[in-house]
């Protein structure tokens, strides 16, 4: 199949590559279909540490995503039952974890969302953007901080209360 | 908009499934007890609005010259 990209301008990819979200990114509603391409190439010449997420069904829709465990070392995802099911997964480790970069001119206002990753069950082709029950993930984590423990800006929401 | 009044202790029913209860009424707060099937996701919403914001943030990286995207992978570690 091929769609039109404003990046990249016309893709051809196998179908079988596309990935549908069960869940849309929230703010996407309309767009469901994404397939993964590699991230621009650092300026090191080494391999990237990003990659496209590109909407099959809008030219302009992309993201950058990354790992979010090569800012923040033991970031674990736990999806509800419910939510592992509807991603055809029977264990995290079926899933892919990424986070959504934000990268505003200034490179100290570089960010990684960490409350609502990116979760694909690559093997399926399944993905949606979950929210993590989890006071400590910000949504804005700088990547120019010095470690997750340092006093960046964090939601100030009181703990979540234990649902029953 | 539907609106009920509510005294403490008292609840909401949403459907048949969803249970929205007033626990504790003071300083201004409501504190709300929500009891629905686990596959449906309760959020704060001002939590929801800031992803829907910062979504939308990282969909304008998209425009961003490729110079400067290429430097950005510089900052994450392997």
């Amino acid at each position: 199949m091929q769609f039109e990209t404003t990046r990249f301008g016309a893709i051809e990819t196998d179908p079988e590559s596309v990935i549908t979200f069960t869940q849309p990114i929230i703010g996407f509603q309309t767009l469901r279909r994404f397939v993964l391409l590699p991230g621009p190439a650092s300026g090191d010449g080494e391999d990237s540490r990003v990659r496209w997420l590109q909407s099959t069904e809008s030219p302009e829709a992309a993201f950058l995503l990354m790992d979010p465990r090569s800012v923040y070392p033991g970031y674990t995802v736990e999806l509800r039952p419910e939510e592992m099911v509807e991603l055809g997964a029977a264990v995290v480790s079926d899933l892919e974890v990424y986070t959504l970069l934000v990268v505003p001119q200034d490179h100290t206002q570089v960010r990684t969302n960490l409350k609502a990753p990116i979760v694909i069950n690559l093997r399926q082709r399944l993905a949606k953007q979950a929210i993590l029950d989890r006071q400590d993930y910000p949504i804005q984590f700088f990547l120019l901080q010095e470690s997750p423990s340092s006093g960046e800006p964090r939601e100030a929401a009181p703990p979540e209360e234990a649902r029953r | 908009m539907l609106v009920l009044t509510r005294k403490e202790d008292e609840s909401i029913m949403i459907g048949n499934e969803i249970e929205v209860k007033v626990l504790d009424l003071k300083d201004n707060q409501v504190k709300l007890g929500i009891i629905a099937p686990r596959h449906i996701a309760v959020h704060r919403r001002e939590v929801y609005e800031a992803i829907q914001a910062e979504n939308a943030q990282a969909a304008a990286a998209a425009s961003a010259a490729a110079s400067h995207l290429s430097s950005i992978s510089n900052l994450i570690p392997r």
